[in-house]
């Protein structure tokens, strides 16, 4: 692998001073980053090829209405909301609460289903609409759901686990490449293939910035 | 066998590390920045005299906003998506991967405010990660890097194969690697079973 003794340094070119790190250490990086991710990444994988070839799927949601008596006159639409999802059992979060001329409209979100709840503050009646979604749905809501900002835990815990997915790819490609760069049997085509990709990237993604705003 | 799959992992891998490590940093970015939490500011305002022919729709007016000014990448805005301002203006927002050109057609002054809200590269790489071939309508740019995209889609789903394949080839019994695995899947398990 080309090792540079000590006093060596000055003696390299730029390519041979390439830290030397221990093949078999990134190869272990390498290896457990992608057995943690690669769960993850089959989701996302599959959702990303249902987004881009939707006529392959049916993601048409079940979709279950009902109506349930509250208490008429209910001037707070997020009490509301929470006091459905007591009576009804849901869980999720809250995305939306709107005041409507004849009382309110809400959301309650979790991946896969969404909770629209309509209360009509005269009567007190409650319309409840759930739409459940799917298998593949379901991969797509889990692909779009992130962040680290949520109330509902479970979400947090799943915007935590998307975040070190996520850094687990980074951790792959570096670890990908330098191991790639050690191996000196692919070099010759690996360049080729580096450079078209690195060109071809940086190139459209330089032209598609500089269209602005 | 393992030898080709080998080279064909590290050969696909080279051939679309950019999109992968793009797909990577959009994941952190989606982490740090969920999706409501956009640029709002206009970082730059400028007006462009315009006449209104009369009697125009607003559906006709946001058509001729859209050929007069011929902003690049932009979309026209749908009609479901014509708004006005509390003065009434018709409001229209184009949207392109690097932020949004909002246009306010002020009619009696004979002329369009054009404010422009700019993405961070990082909301950029995050909304590009997205490009697919099948969004018909994009922009020239966007539909070429939506191809290499589809393929680095692919590429990845099958690294998830051929990467548990080298592993079982040549390390099956390194516990670590089983711990890992197990965690990913139960984590997805888990809260799989919690959401539903």
């Amino acid at each position: 692998m080309g090792l540079a003794r000590r006093g060596h340094w000055r003696h390299c070119s730029p390519v041979e001073r390439v830290p030397v790190i221990q093949y078999p250490l990134l190869r272990t990086i390498h290896l457990l980053c992608g057995v943690f991710a690669v769960p993850a990444l089959l989701l996302y994988g599959l959702s990303a090829v249902q987004m881009a070839h939707n006529k392959w799927f049916n993601v048409k949601p079940t979709v279950i209405e009902m109506e349930m008596p509250l208490q008429p006159g209910l001037g707070d639409g997020r009490q509301m909301t929470q006091e459905v999802m007591a009576n009804r059992g849901l869980h999720g979060e809250i995305a939306s609460v709107r005041k409507t001329p004849a009382g309110f409209e809400s959301r309650v979100t979790v991946p896969g289903t969404v909770h629209e709840i309509r209360y009509d503050a005269v009567s007190g009646q409650a319309r409840l609409k759930s739409s459940v979604a799917g298998f593949i749905g379901m991969l797509n809501r889990l692909h779009h759901a992130a962040g680290l900002r949520h109330e509902y835990i479970p979400l947090q815990l799943w915007g935590v686990l998307g975040g070190l997915v996520s850094l687990s790819i980074l951790g792959l490609g570096v670890t990908g490449i330098w191991m790639w760069w050690l191996r000196k049997q692919e070099r010759k085509w690996g360049l080729l293939l580096l450079a078209a990709n690195l060109l071809y990237a940086i190139t459209l993604l330089a032209m598609m910035r500089a269209t602005g705003p | 066998m393992t030898w080709l799959i080998r080279k064909i992992h590290i050969y696909a891998g080279l051939l679309t590390f950019a999109q992968l490590m793009i797909y990577g940093i959009a994941g952190v970015v989606a982490a740090i920045y969920p999706g409501g939490e956009r640029p709002k500011t206009p970082q730059s305002v400028r007006y462009v005299p315009f006449a209104i022919p009369p009697s125009s729709s607003d559906k006709e007016v946001a058509a001729l906003v859209y050929k007069t000014l011929d902003l690049p990448m932009a979309r026209p805005v749908p009609d479901w998506y014509l708004r006005h301002t509390a003065e009434n203006h018709l409001l229209l927002d184009f949207y392109n991967v690097n932020g949004i050109r909002r246009v306010v057609v002020m009619e009696k002054e004979g002329r369009l405010r054009v404010e422009e809200i700019h993405n961070s590269l990082w909301l950029f790489l995050e909304d590009i990660h997205a490009a697919t071939p099948g969004d018909e309508g994009a922009p020239r740019l966007v539909h070429l890097w939506a191809c290499w995209n589809e393929l680095a889609m692919w590429t990845l789903l099958s690294f998830s194969v051929s990467g548990l394949w080298l592993w079982l080839a040549a390390r099956a019994l390194y516990g670590w690697a089983w711990a890992l695995l197990a965690a990913g899947i139960g984590a997805i398990a888990v809260l799989w079973s919690v959401f539903r």
